[in-house]
């Protein structure tokens, strides 16, 4: 059993990165996230680690890729607003192929929008918000635990597959408090690096780093390795929690801390006679397809409920196929859909 | 006419009050002061960068703006205004406009000296018709105090935390002034809200109705990140000034004048000990961290001196 704390969310994502071996972490104020940079400052300086606050998003993310070249684990945390600026950076680390942690706490938008919670960034986290045909390993935790654990694990992901990993939270897991449990010893997977350019010390001939290449017979060539190895994360990297599907009439597609809501929901529906259940993707890309094709011709129904306008639900609607009807409830700038609320769309999709 | 603060006070508030400034903050004293050196009758675009003064007298549906208010990101009030201008000048050329319209951004430290100042030397640089105000407090203080490049060096901040490891913050703060300076503008200010607010004032005019791109840079002391008491507000400002930390100066066309020579200079640690961001500062084995600041203190005055040929 390891040390058990009640901590807030953001100060967790810092800490499991730190667990995790992360000594390079490059930040800029934005809310409500910036507890994490708070804690990296207080604790990098102590650990030999580096806490560096940048002058802009933009500049934070391109620290991130130069960290990474040279083959440290090394993170980067914002809010949604702060994201959209970092997606230049975010297309070049997946050009280059840099293992990078970028940290997504969301807040409602677009534009200014406010800092109150929302997950209206499933879009550009998922789709891949710059530019070029590139994917960002995404996971989604549901609790403060979950944020430890999944932060952690980002790190061995990204190193693995040489690729960017978002946590993707929202302004409720980042500023909340609850119990976590640390492990006495993380799970730190050691990846061999030897693409890196962290000096050749004479022994072997340079490495390059880069995603530009004039040609472009050989530039497809690295779009289908890129592709091939999305591929091999979507076969092997699918990460889903189902709870409670087997014989439900309505199956609840949830992330994230709405995920929470909807299990509260269950036992409500429960206690009035209806069978509910949850997929809950734990990677939102890749997306838990198996998962929905798995309950489709058996369930009556699906909603998916998001702090958005829509937005999981249009993957929810392609691994279904057509085979169940799909409903979608949510809510937005900064509006918590409520247990009730939710209830109240899933007895009137079944007409109870 | 000569200045006479009752008589500019009888104005009425361009900024009114029911913003949500905190009390004894600088900002909201330096934007009532330089919008007063508006002529009543001239209209304002007024663009600010996000920040405290942007939220907190801007909560849509609210405004305490008397005058156009345009916001929109963090990174870009230099340039919002610069288009705001430009369609402004077309319309004005092709006869559409009647009176005058006076185009003002407003950015904190973070928004100015960091993330803005590309969109700041765009500005100047296209040479827009407009004023850029930078109220400096020194720190992101909307999202918590966070340091930014104008903080001062060993300020403790949120992400440049005092203590065994790290004495505050680890660099000298950047001068923007000279930086907007060497853009060579037809003028440029340093000022803070200090007296009687005259030097605020006429520096104020004086950037509005200068032809072309103008830049002031106003101290705006904080109460919550530099940790003084919320009534001393204008000793603060006042020490900055009487210990050369903030000279009060302008560059016009290239020229340097210095405003005000303090008679007896104060030692900067008069300016330092109101302020509990330099409390470890004043901690024994820590007397070089205030020596040095005196130094560069003094250093940055003599050499502002040099450059008015002083």
């Amino acid at each position: 059993m390891g040390e058990k704390l009640l901590m807030k969310g953001n100060e967790v994502i810092a800490e499991a990165a730190i667990r995790a071996g992360c000594r390079h972490y490059f930040g800029y104020p934005i809310t409500p996230q910036t507890e994490v940079a708070h804690y990296m400052a207080k604790r990098m300086p102590k650990i030999g680690g580096v806490f560096l606050q940048a002058e802009s998003e933009v500049a934070a993310i391109n620290m991130v890729y130069g960290a990474a070249c040279t083959g440290v684990r090394v993170m980067t945390s914002s809010s949604s607003p702060g994201i959209s600026l970092k997606q230049e950076g975010i297309s070049y680390i997946a050009g280059a192929e840099l293992p990078a942690v970028i940290v997504n706490i969301m807040r409602a938008g677009p534009g200014l929008g406010g800092i109150l919670p929302a997950q209206g960034d499933y879009f550009q986290a998922v789709k891949g918000g710059g530019h070029g045909d590139f994917k960002m390993l995404v996971l989604a935790p549901c609790s403060v635990q979950e944020l430890y654990e999944l932060t952690v694990e980002a790190f061995n992901l990204a190193d693995k597959y040489r690729i960017g990993t978002m946590i993707l939270g929202d302004g409720t897991l980042g500023q909340m408090m609850e119990a976590v449990e640390f492990k006495d010893e993380e799970n730190i997977v050691h990846y061999e690096k030897n693409w890196a350019t962290n000096g050749t010390n004479m022994e072997r001939d340079h490495n390059i780093i880069t995603s530009i290449d004039t040609n472009p017979e050989i530039l497809e060539s690295w779009n289908l390795r890129l592709q091939d190895k999305y591929k091999q994360i979507t076969e092997n990297e699918v990460r889903v929690e189902e709870y409670n599907c087997d014989g439900a009439d309505l199956i609840v597609a949830a992330y994230g801390s709405v995920a929470r809501i909807v299990k509260n929901v269950i036992k409500m529906a429960q206690k009035e006679g209806i069978k509910v259940g949850l997929i809950r993707p734990i990677t939102l890309w890749p997306f838990p397809v198996n998962s929905f094709e798995k309950y489709a011709e058996v369930t009556k129904a699906f909603l998916t409920v998001e702090m958005s306008a829509g937005q999981m639900v249009e993957d929810v609607r392609l691994a279904v196929n057509g085979k169940a009807p799909v409903s979608f409830y949510g809510r937005t700038g900064g509006i918590i859909p409520t247990q009730q609320e939710i209830l109240d769309k899933i007895k009137s999709i079944l007409n109870r | 006419m000569a200045y006479n603060l009752k008589e500019e006070a009888k104005k009425p508030e361009r900024l009114s009050g029911g913003h949500r400034m905190c009390a004894g903050c600088g900002a909201p004293v330096v934007v009532r002061t330089i919008l007063r050196a508006l002529k009543p009758e001239d209209h304002a675009v007024i663009g600010a960068a996000t920040g405290c003064l942007e939220v907190s007298t801007f909560l849509y549906p609210y405004t305490a703006w008397q005058d156009s208010f345009i916001h929109n990101a963090f990174e870009n009030v230099g340039a919002s205004i610069s288009g705001a201008e430009a369609a402004y000048a077309a319309m004005k050329r092709r006869g559409k406009l009647e009176g005058e319209t006076k185009f003002i951004a407003f950015g904190g430290d973070g928004g100015t000296y960091d993330i803005g100042l590309q969109s700041l030397s765009g500005a100047m640089e296209r040479g827009h018709d407009m004023l850029y105000v930078c109220y400096d407090n020194g720190a992101y203080m909307n999202t918590g105090i966070q340091r930014s490049s104008a903080t001062p060096k060993y300020a403790d901040t949120t992400t440049s935390p005092a203590g065994k490891k790290i004495p505050g913050k680890q660099q000298w703060r950047k001068d923007l002034t000279e930086i907007m300076v060497e853009h060579h503008l037809p003028y440029v200010a340093q000022t803070a809200a200090i007296g009687n607010m005259k030097d605020l004032h006429e520096k104020s005019e004086k950037a509005l109705y200068t032809k072309g791109p103008t830049f002031m840079n106003v101290l705006a002391p904080c109460p919550r990140g530099w940790q003084y008491n919320t009534p001393d507000l204008m000793d603060i400002n006042k020490l900055a000034v009487e210990t050369c930390f903030w000279p009060l100066y302008e560059v016009i066309d290239g020229k340097y004048v210095v405003n005000y020579k303090p008679k007896n200079k104060l030692p900067v640690k008069e300016f330092l000990k109101p302020q509990n961001r330099f409390k470890h500062i004043f901690k024994p084995g820590n007397e070089y961290m205030l020596e040095e600041i005196q130094e560069e203190t003094d250093k940055r005055w003599e050499h502002l001196l040099k450059l008015a040929g002083e």
